[in-house]
């Protein structure tokens, strides 16, 4: 299929997402799950002593955050199924127990090439996610590839 | 001057790569004695990166800097070596279905030297291609070493050069910089231009060359390393 | 805490590998923390009605590793920025192997580019990304 869409669909918002408060738990349950040992990750105490002042997430957490709309309702299917193609994410500020983030989705870029499972669409997510103080924490760059 | 040269590899100006060219360059030259290559090919996808300019950083380095493109065809991916005005006319590069009979036999008519790289890879490598359909007049060599592939992609480029008799070279299809030059090719002749370049890969008198490091032998199962959850 | 600090690193260090055997249920754990815990990633029935070839790691999950693996090398190093790109679906119940190398250093800001990656046994590398971290400095 030809790759053909309303480009006016680039760029516009088509989701905010607010997030329930992060916990210390769930910080400390995906440090766990990557088998982090970093202690701003995993020691509250230790933590506390050092330069965030506090337990902080590891870095790849709001790739969790997954939208109420995960693309817009009226994008066209390019493909029959879809993966993730990879992220490109920008820190800007860490998360912390407590933290209530909103995240909002863009379509940043729509192409097409070639690899070896076929004809591939890429459909590139852009979400920025802040926290409560509207501080922006991430932008995160979501490539899923359709085929 | 360049006799040892990675005919394909991709730059920041392609999609999926993240490599300054400096710092391609700067890697090569702390690798020298296990890479010793002397000149790069900079092949995007998709696109000849026209405002490129590499001159201060060839000086700079003491390596030549040519430049090129990867586009997609109905055959597989292909090289485009000695990309002028005429090729990025005629074919527009960022279709990726291209006809690879026309891109070939057009390219070759207008100065340049179309090359399919990757053969051996399913889908966009020219031996799936050539299971079903007749196989392209013109192709003077294919990329019988490629930096990117899996197992068992190279070395089934091997039959295809037989049967065909096709010239071979060697490139890193490096996305990264330290994937620079672990794979190469080595010519009889020294490159000095995009035009000496095209020429030699027509003419022959070049063979790939791997610099990439013996694999150890890894157990089928590794120790776990005691962390907190097992991983 | 083994704090490397800016004047001790150098362009063409490699980090120190992770090399390790990826199990469905560590992938399941994440998928679960991750609030991931759908068929392709925890089961290989449901997965195979994807089209895959059996369950997979989240990409993300093979992201969060290779950070882990900047975190193991340098507790101090705050990654500013990792884009990964997921070249292969990356198959539990295998060796897998976490690799990186500092590729550049900028003095301006004290920080480092790093190339990293994922690779089986073969070499074949399924994920390959960059990352870009902010390490402190002797002063």
């Amino acid at each position: 299929m030809a790759l053909e869409f309303d480009r006016s669909i680039i760029g516009q918002i088509f989701d905010e997402t607010a997030f329930p408060p992060v916990t210390k738990e769930e910080i400390l349950e995906f440090a766990a799950a990557l088998g982090e040992t970093n202690p701003f990750y995993t020691d509250e105490a230790a933590a506390a002593k050092g330069p965030y002042g506090g337990l902080v997430a590891p870095p790849t957490l709001v790739t969790k955050l997954r939208a109420k709309k995960f693309t817009p309702e009226h994008l066209p299917k390019f493909g029959k199924v879809g993966f993730d193609g990879g992220r490109d994410l920008e820190i800007f500020a860490p998360v912390r127990p407590g933290d209530q983030l909103t995240m909002l989705s863009t379509i940043h870029d729509i192409y097409e090439k070639t690899g070896r499972t076929g004809s591939m669409y890429f459909i590139v997510i852009r979400n920025e996610v802040k926290n409560q103080n509207g501080e922006r924490v991430a932008l995160i760059d979501h490539r899923i590839m359709q085929r | 001057m360049a006799r040892i040269l990675d005919l394909h590899l991709h730059s920041e100006a392609s999609d999926d790569s993240r490599a300054p060219v400096e710092a391609y360059l700067k890697w090569l030259a702390r690798k020298r004695d296990e890479r010793p290559l002397e000149g790069l090919v900079l092949t995007e996808h998709r696109q000849f990166n026209n405002a490129g300019d590499y001159r201060e950083l060839e000086d700079k380095y003491g390596m030549l800097i040519l430049k090129a493109s990867e586009v997609e065809t109905d055959y597989g991916h292909v090289l485009v070596y000695g990309v002028n005005d005429d090729i990025l006319k005629r074919f527009d590069f960022k279709n990726v279905r291209l006809p690879a009979q026309e891109v070939i036999t057009e390219v070759a008519r207008m100065g340049g030297i179309a090359m399919p790289c990757h053969p051996g890879r399913p889908t966009i490598g020219l031996i799936e291609h050539y299971q079903k359909k007749p196989p392209i007049e013109g192709v003077v060599g294919v990329e019988a070493l490629n930096g990117g592939s899996k197992k068992g992609e190279n070395e089934r480029v091997a039959g295809l050069v037989q049967a065909y008799g096709y010239h071979a070279f060697g490139g890193s299809d490096s996305h990264l910089v330290s994937f620079v030059g672990l794979c190469a090719t080595e010519f009889d002749r020294d490159i000095k231009t995009i035009e000496d370049l095209v020429e030699a890969l027509r003419a022959g008198g070049y063979r790939p060359v791997d610099f990439r490091a013996p694999r150890p032998q890894v157990p089928l199962t590794l120790e776990v390393s005691s962390h907190g959850s097992g991983i | 805490m083994n704090t490397l600090y800016f004047e001790d690193i150098e362009e063409g260090d490699e980090l120190p590998s992770i090399d390790m055997f990826l199990s469905k249920d560590q992938v399941r754990q994440y998928a679960r923390t991750a609030g991931m815990y759908v068929p392709r990633f925890t089961d290989d029935e449901g997965a195979r009605a994807e089209g895959l070839p059996g369950m997979i790691a989240p990409g993300v999950m093979s992201m969060g590793l290779l950070a882990r693996m900047i975190s193991d090398w340098n507790p101090a190093a705050l990654i500013t920025r990792i884009g990964t790109t997921f070249r292969s679906p990356v198959l539990p119940e295998r060796n897998v192997h976490l690799r990186g190398a500092v590729t550049q250093k900028i003095e301006a800001d004290h920080t480092v580019e790093c190339d990293i990656w994922m690779e089986n046994d073969d070499g074949e590398r399924w994920v390959i990304g960059t990352a870009t971290a902010k390490v402190p400095s002797k002063g």
